[in-house]
């Protein structure tokens, strides 16, 4: 499709402008103005910080909030598609509800009534040419600076500036048009025309993929006369249809969460513009009845198809409102949650990937889930489960029962179901590092690889041990199997600390905790290396299974140490000021090596 | 970690703060922190009164030694941040 796309493009435009080169002013001012919306959508990344994907978090807690929001921000950046599609992301990564995702999608179909207001209200009004010239002037200083909030003051000066001059030209374009050419013969009227021109609206707009754009052009077509007030209101219900485009692309790449939100965004869309069609004499007629009380002359059809526009979307929120919860249901039920594949990546998605708060938030998310993945393995590994872990009065007792072998490929399940989470979390942190995000949260971005790393380590390292945990505690050898079990013992107490650790109130738990766990580990690694000196002099153990214990307790506590290291940094306070107190707070390696831990005095 | 080791580390950290590569930190950020501590303390020191079994109190001893020193450690912070 894409292959045939651009050429059929090019050579479309190229052979209008070889007929009628009136026509590239026209086709020139949409592409000035769909260049202002870029840059306004730049300026507004550069300027806002990341404020706009922060505030939507907490804007979607209600739905009068969402659709609030939704239409605040699309009144702000001018761009219903843009809204829809940072809402899929933050979807996509869980950091939002689908209600609250619903909710902002009808509140930007409100918001983009704005830019039919600003076009028809003021566009048309002045020579807004004026403006626009001495803003892209004054906006170059700006874009060339080296703070990051005037160079997105820049942009945002520079996009109005476009957007206006886009306009003029579009006006510009349709006046030389008129003199040459009378598109109003074109008209179609009745039923006919409102079909056709619905579906010449939704294709011009799924072209140039944004509603405002038609908008814009069908207002400033209609007040050249170039076409009639009917079929612009078409024009306008096919704009709503044909805007739903970028939403269905952006979903694409989405999980199950961004997918629903699209659907709900084109059945709004649908529903609002096929309500439209059907009640178009009393919608027409309510539209004369408001302007004529606000007083918009019955001849102004552009601020008519303005206030159609706005009436024509209210409406859609009104009637959908009531059956949002109905909406939201029938959605889970249609598009429904795929059953957890524990080995594939469930949060990292090329949808949450344009945002820096949602690629954090989803890979937070999935390196916890691979650390749950890895969890198991390590117990499985161990001849161990999880829920007698969790639940044991007392893990060694459990340990020293746990005499059965778990049925376990571990090669096969490492491959499956922590080496491709692995390698997504590697692939999407790697992405972070081309300079699209600031230096802190790229910095957060590659501690949490290195958590995954330190995680993937602990596995390899339980692989190791598997052998001779088969060998020696499947039944009681004496000695040696008590050894083992003392090891199997201390990997399932840190695995237990750090299950307590996650499920504790964020309000109480520190990371600070995990250095209680880590002395214990150099004290039992240091208790094991004179008990095992012990054992060989008094030939309680041969010399066989000494080297093998030896090497294994190098691999067991080296993947302790990993998993308390990898809890440390995934665990570490949020809040910058409190990491920094934890950050001095913790204690040296060497210090929690130490036989003693007897302070030097040194007074305040 | 002795506190001198600390006080190394705060010396560390204010020549960090004042190129601007650190997030400044007041007194009540400390307080939460050492409050997280205390919770702490307190939970092992209700395990090690509850705990009959050598084995389990020589290593909850241990823990809440580890946690004692984080909380003295906490407490002299506080004294030069405030």
């Amino acid at each position: 499709m894409t292959r045939y796309y651009v050429p059929v493009s090019i050579g479309l435009l190229i052979f209008a402008f070889w007929l009628k080169p009136e026509f590239q002013e026209i086709a020139a001012g949409v592409a000035i103005f769909l260049f202002g919306m870029l840059m306004l959508e730049d300026g507004f990344k550069l300027l806002g910080g990341g404020i706009l994907e922060r505030l939507l978090q907490n804007a979607t807690r209600s739905i009068p909030r969402s659709l609030l929001f939704g239409g605040l921000a699309t009144t702000l950046l001018q761009s219903s598609s843009l809204v829809s599609v940072i809402t899929i992301s933050f979807l996509s990564a869980g950091l939002i509800s689908l209600t609250g995702g619903i909710g902002v999608i009808f509140g930007a179909n409100i918001g983009t009534t704005t830019g039919a207001w600003l076009v028809a209200g003021f566009g048309l009004k002045v020579n807004i040419a004026a403006y626009a010239m001495p803003m892209i002037a004054l906006s170059i200083i700006l874009v060339f600076q080296k703070s990051k909030r005037l160079r997105g003051l820049g942009y945002v000066l520079a996009g109005l500036g476009f957007l206006f001059l886009g306009i003029h030209h579009m006006k510009e374009g349709f006046e030389a048009f008129k003199e040459q050419i009378d598109l109003t013969r074109f008209a179609l009227p009745g039923i006919v025309g409102l079909l056709v021109y619905t579906l010449i609206g939704a294709a011009a707009t799924v072209i140039m993929q944004s509603s405002h754009a038609t908008m814009v052009l069908v207002i400033t077509a209609l007040a050249s006369n170039q076409i009639s007030y009917e079929n612009a209101i078409a024009l306008a219900i096919g704009a709503n249809i044909g805007t739903t485009i970028t939403a269905i692309l952006a979903a694409l790449s989405a999980n199950f969460q961004g997918k629903r939100v699209a659907a709900a965004h084109l059945i709004f869309n649908v529903t609002t513009a096929a309500v439209a069609l059907i009640l178009i004499v009393p919608m027409t007629q309510s539209v004369d009845w408001v302007s004529a009380r606000i007083g918009i002359a019955s001849e102004d059809y552009a601020l008519k198809l303005a206030v159609f526009h706005t009436v024509f979307n209210v409406l859609g929120v009104a009637l959908m409102l009531p059956w949002m919860q109905k909406l939201v249901a029938v959605l889970e039920r249609q598009i429904v949650e795929p059953t957890a594949d524990v080995s594939r990546p469930h949060f990292l998605t090329e949808a949450v990937e344009q945002f820096p708060q949602t690629l954090e938030t989803a890979l937070r998310k999935e390196v916890f889930h691979l650390y749950q993945n890895a969890e198991e393995l390590i117990l499985h590994g161990l001849n161990l489960h999880r829920h007698q872990i969790y639940d044991a009065p007392s893990v060694a007792y459990v340990v020293r029962h746990s005499r059965k072998p778990t049925d376990l490929d571990l090669e096969e399940r490492y491959e499956r179901r922590v080496k491709t989470l692995y390698a997504a979390i590697v692939d999407y942190t790697s992405r972070a590092s081309s300079g699209r995000f600031d230096p802190e949260t790229t910095d957060r971005i590659y501690a949490l690889r290195d958590v995954a790393s330190s995680i993937v380590q602990a596995v390899k390292s339980v692989k190791h041990l598997r052998k001779n945990v088969l060998r020696y505690t499947t039944r009681n050898q004496g000695t040696v199997t008590e050894l083992y079990d003392s090891l199997r013992t201390e990997i399932a107490r840190i695995i237990l600390e750090i299950h307590k650790l996650s499920v504790a109130d964020p309000e109480i738990r520190s990371a600070l905790w995990l250095e209680q766990e880590r002395a214990q580990i150099e004290e039992d690694a240091r208790a094991t290396t004179r008990r095992i000196d012990s054992l060989i002099r008094s030939h309680e153990l041969n010399p066989v299974a000494a080297t093998s214990f030896m090497n294994d307790s190098v691999y067991a506590y080296g993947a302790m140490r990993e998993l308390i290291q990898a809890a440390r940094t995934y665990f570490v306070e949020q809040d910058k000021a409190m990491a920094e107190v934890e950050q001095l707070l913790s204690l040296d390696d060497e210090v929690l090596g130490k036989d003693d831990n007897r302070e030097d005095v040194l007074r305040p | 970690m002795g506190l001198r080791k600390l006080a190394t580390k705060l010396a560390d950290y204010y020549e960090r703060l004042e190129n601007g590569n650190a997030s400044q930190i007041n007194s009540a950020d400390i307080e939460k922190v050492l409050k997280k501590l205390r919770v702490r303390a307190s939970k092992l020191d209700a395990e090690l009164s509850a705990s009959k079994d050598n084995e389990k109190r020589s290593r909850l001893e241990r823990k809440i030694a580890i946690a004692q020193q984080h909380i003295k450690h906490a407490e002299w912070l506080l004294k030069e941040i405030g």
